[in-house]
């Protein structure tokens, strides 16, 4: 039974490093890009995926999507651009990573810091 | 109204009106969104300047018929973006060419053509060997498509809503190698002929008299550019104060500028 518990606990450990560890991996990527992100928290009941994390960058608000394959985030690019819904935004892939963002407050002007949310991602 | 403002005004209607037609069956999208892709203006409306998302995008502003062409349900601008503050990497063409979107924003194979007659910029350089430089700007010398020849009379608005934009466009002096698209027949004949700006010289009292002694025209002489007065005619002009010269823009279909010389009886306006 504790050997049991033991590889469930193993299991999930390494489900969260997958998805976390290559958004911890991005959302450093755009620190050291001179971008400013907030801490992302999951975003639970998502309609854009079931492990996504929200947060801000440089006030624009931004979702960040794992998914078990590249396909799969590619499938949901759709549902990342409702995500962002009726002002400027992008929802691109990068590998098994969803980046949706949405400029809501209008404080990306010229799309710049939408630009580096993607371009910055390793 | 200054012609400036008034020229400003009109090019921004033409585009606004080409832009419902642009907004139109261009599906894949969700509520107000636009799908764009690549950098682009952004309409003055909307705070001007370029947009600077290379990827895929969404905005819910429309785009134009004649600056956008449609890559795969995402809007692709083929204009000149120096034309709208754009201070990234150009590179100088001269005349229509065709442009390898996928080459520049990814996705499926995708040909569009750009129909800027003169001189003008991209932020992408050509690709093989169909375009030749000469002078630091890109000639397109291959043998054009039936579809770049079909589609002119779609695009070649283009050229007119250019004219009349103030900034600094590539200097290109020298002579077009000889295959360039530029001497060819079909884009040497104008689908639009667009106004060039038009100059009026407004002169009082030229008196045209012919070798008998006895005045023309009340008082009035036009001449209109190219015009010759003929042989064994006379012309005095009788006591000219300066005159005024106005200049004007004019954006339009079907109508070439020219210079108008008025006389004090009457004057002239038309094509020369």
């Amino acid at each position: 039974m504790r050997r049991a518990l033991l590889i469930l606990l193993v299991a999930a450990c390494g489900k969260g490093a997958g998805g976390g560890g290559a958004r911890d991996e991005l959302i450093a990527a755009w620190t050291k890009g001179g971008l400013a992100p907030s801490a992302f928290t999951a975003a639970k009941d998502s309609p854009v995926g079931k492990d996504c994390s929200a947060g801000t960058v440089n006030s624009i608000d931004v979702l960040v999507c794992s998914y078990a394959t590249a396909d799969e985030a590619k499938a949901a690019q759709d549902a990342g651009l409702k995500w962002v819904g009726d002002t400027t935004g992008i929802a691109q892939v990068k590998g098994t990573l969803l980046i949706a963002a949405a400029d809501r407050k209008k404080a990306d002007p010229t799309g710049t810091t939408l630009n580096k949310l993607v371009k910055l991602a390793p | 109204m200054e012609p400036m403002r008034r020229t400003t005004i009109l090019v921004a209607l033409a585009l606004a009106s080409a832009s419902a037609l642009a907004s139109d069956d261009h599906g894949h999208h969700f509520g107000r969104q636009v799908r764009f892709v690549g950098i682009h203006p952004i309409p003055r409306a909307e705070g001007g300047g370029m947009c600077n998302i290379e990827g895929p995008h969404v905005h819910i502003y429309a785009a134009n018929k004649l600056e956008y062409r449609d890559h795969g349900g995402d809007w692709y601008f083929v204009g000149d973006p120096v034309a709208y503050k754009y201070d990234g990497p150009k590179y100088a063409y001269k005349g229509p060419h065709p442009i390898h979107v996928e080459a520049v924003v990814g996705g499926d194979p995708d040909v569009e053509y750009c129909y800027l007659e003169g001189p003008h910029f991209h932020y992408f350089q050509p690709e093989g060997p169909d375009f030749k430089m000469a002078g630091d700007a890109y000639f397109y010398v291959g043998e054009p498509p039936q579809a770049f020849l079909e589609a002119r009379p779609m695009y070649v608005g283009i050229n007119a809503s250019y004219k009349p934009l103030v900034y600094t466009r590539p200097v290109v002096e020298v002579e077009p190698p000889s295959a360039w698209i530029g001497l060819r027949a079909e884009f040497v004949t104008p689908s639009v002929v667009v106004a060039a700006p038009a100059v009026e010289v407004i002169t009082p009292g030229v008196v045209v008299v012919d070798k008998h002694g006895r005045g023309r025209g009340h008082g009035a002489v036009i001449v209109g550019g190219g015009a010759v007065i003929g042989a064994g005619v006379d012309v005095h002009v009788v006591a000219p104060p300066p005159p005024s010269i106005s200049i004007g823009v004019g954006v339009g279909v079907g109508v070439s500028g020219g210079a108008v010389i008025r006389g004090g009886g009457g004057g002239h306006h038309g094509r020369h």
